[in-house]
């Protein structure tokens, strides 16, 4: 099966882009904010669909609507009467509704939305792969160098403010890396799996786990193995691999809930 | 926490003047000016809704005055320990991580925790009794327990100010005695500050060194006996208070029709 090359791109790309996704995830899901995941890849779908109207780089447009909207979010504090999740459920609308009505003017509508929807692993180039395990490189340093910040702030953001610690800058941090990863996939594997990837791998992992470095690392694991497992599925049954890797996730959730009631009993 | 009292004594820990608190459309307290000293254990006091909670996040930078200006004395450590139900307990972190977290600002965020830090996050919390559960998860911990770990992680940072909100929610009496008597010899034997907020006016009564009443948009800062009195408390509370003493402590009644006699 990983004879011919570009299965060899894809299994490198899928790597690449669901072990930081999965990893980072972890972080929307303790700071519950979920919905950010799929904001910031709507974002970036969007930044797509912009590019391909005006015929920019759509990777590089997707990074900067990503780390836009993530900035965003961070810096403007929501209205008193209404939760930051309520605010990031309209970013989510607006976004959606964008891609589509931009594509909507394009001769392929149907097909663009479906793939910044769906993506295509199988149809990724050695370049863009490249450029996945690049970002994920510099995710993954980002994460071991800072991730006690990240877990400070996300804890108990207010007494690390009282201790000194900028709170407002690594809150920024921590949803610009966000952003930036689930910009480079979404372009390759669509914003459904990257959404899926940033909530259910860690929603997974949390249930099964009681430590936080084991609940990032099976994180990682679970996230890895749903996008490889959907890459074989679909080269073995002619399925697509998106969808297949999202079901994959969706089944290892009520799977983690089992194994940690069987831990707590 | 090593300032010597004596020392201690002298210095200015937060001056405010001239502050008006509230938020954009509700002012809740106008032209406030007071100064908190090294070596003070002040209870800041109140009906629910009075401001208290306003005034002590600016106290701590975490809100701005509308008006007014507040100086903290930057030199000094201060530490916050929060109400335990604002935090949320997904994190699957021990009570030793909690802990250790009271060390983090001391160290630059490349750094990862030393050997005296975690000695450091294991003495706090045995100093306040849970060194037992230190690799319990934080979340499976009952409500004065996890009181108990927040305070560990403020004295891990070794402060000079402690400011605690609510800090005996959830505990039993025995449980309450034994933080107010633990933050008692804190303050004696370190001169630690400590800013106390809370809405049960009988925790700070014997405890605190002076009071700051906040109600009616008014507040009262002074020595405990100065600034209770049963009549103002009768009155901002909206029913009878009386006050006493027991043993030398003073007590505090809420009085019902006909039972002060009994």
């Amino acid at each position: 099966m990983f004879e011919s090359s570009f299965m060899r791109v894809a299994l490198l790309a899928s790597i690449a882009t669901s072990a930081p996704l999965s990893i980072i995830g972890v972080y929307l899901i303790i700071r519950r904010v979920v919905f950010l995941g799929l904001v910031l890849a709507n974002a970036a779908a969007v930044g797509a669909a912009v590019a391909q109207i005006v015929g920019w780089p759509p990777e590089i447009a997707s990074v900067v609507a990503a780390v836009a909207t993530a900035l965003g979010l961070a810096l403007i504090p929501p209205p008193r009467r209404v939760s930051a999740e309520s605010v990031i459920g309209w970013a989510y609308a607006a976004a959606a509704a964008a891609t589509v009505l931009i594509l909507a003017g394009t001769a392929a509508a149907d097909a663009d939305t479906l793939h910044l929807l769906y993506g295509n692993v199988l149809a990724v180039s050695p370049k863009h792969a490249t450029a996945l395990v690049l970002v994920a490189l510099a995710v993954g340093v980002m994460h071991v160098l800072f991730g006690r910040r990240f877990l400070l702030i996300t804890f108990d953001a207010e007494a690390a403010q009282v201790a000194g610690v900028h709170t407002r800058f690594w809150a920024l941090c921590l949803n610009l890396s966000i952003g930036v990863a689930a910009a480079a996939a979404v372009h390759e594997i669509g914003a459904l799996l990257t959404f899926s990837l940033l909530t259910l791998a860690p929603m997974a992992s949390l249930l099964a786990t009681r430590r936080m470095a084991t609940t990032f690392a099976v994180s990682a694991a679970i996230g890895i193995a749903a996008v490889c497992g959907g890459l074989v599925a679909a080269f073995q049954l002619d399925l697509p691999p998106g969808p297949v890797s999202v079901a994959a996730l969706v089944l290892t959730v009520p799977a983690a809930a089992l194994v940690g009631r069987k831990k707590q009993g | 926490m090593s300032v010597p009292i004596t020392e201690a004594a002298t210095r200015t820990v937060v001056r405010a003047e001239g502050l008006t608190l509230g938020y954009r459309h509700r002012t809740l307290v106008r032209d406030l000016s007071f100064e908190i000293r090294s070596g003070e254990i002040l209870g800041l006091v109140g009906p629910n809704g009075c401001g208290k909670t306003t005034l002590l996040r600016t106290i701590l930078g975490l809100m701005k005055p509308i008006h007014g200006r507040i100086q903290r004395d930057s030199t000094l450590v201060v530490s916050y320990v929060p109400q335990r139900d604002r935090l949320d307990t997904i994190l699957p972190i021990t009570a030793f991580e909690v802990a250790l977290m009271g060390r983090a600002a001391r160290s630059g965020a490349l750094q990862r925790p030393r050997g005296m830090d975690r000695d450091a996050a294991r003495h706090a919390l045995a100093r306040v009794g849970v060194a037992t559960l230190s690799e319990h998860l934080f979340r499976t911990l009952s409500g004065g327990q996890q009181q108990r770990v927040l305070l560990a992680r403020a004295l891990a940072a070794e402060p000079n100010v402690l400011v605690l909100d609510e800090p005996t929610a959830g505990m039993d009496v025995a449980g309450e005695a034994a933080v107010i008597e633990f933050l008692r010899g804190l303050n004696r034997t370190h001169g630690v500050t400590i800013l106390i907020v809370t809405h049960v006016l009988s925790l700070v009564l014997n405890f605190a060194t002076s009071i700051m009443l906040m109600g009616n948009g008014a507040i009262l800062h002074g020595a405990v006996d100065e600034v209770l009195r049963e009549d103002r408390l009768s009155e901002l509370y909206g029913v009878p208070i009386h006050l006493g003493r027991v043993g030398g402590q003073r007590t505090l009644v809420v009085v019902s029709p006909g039972t002060l006699d009994v």
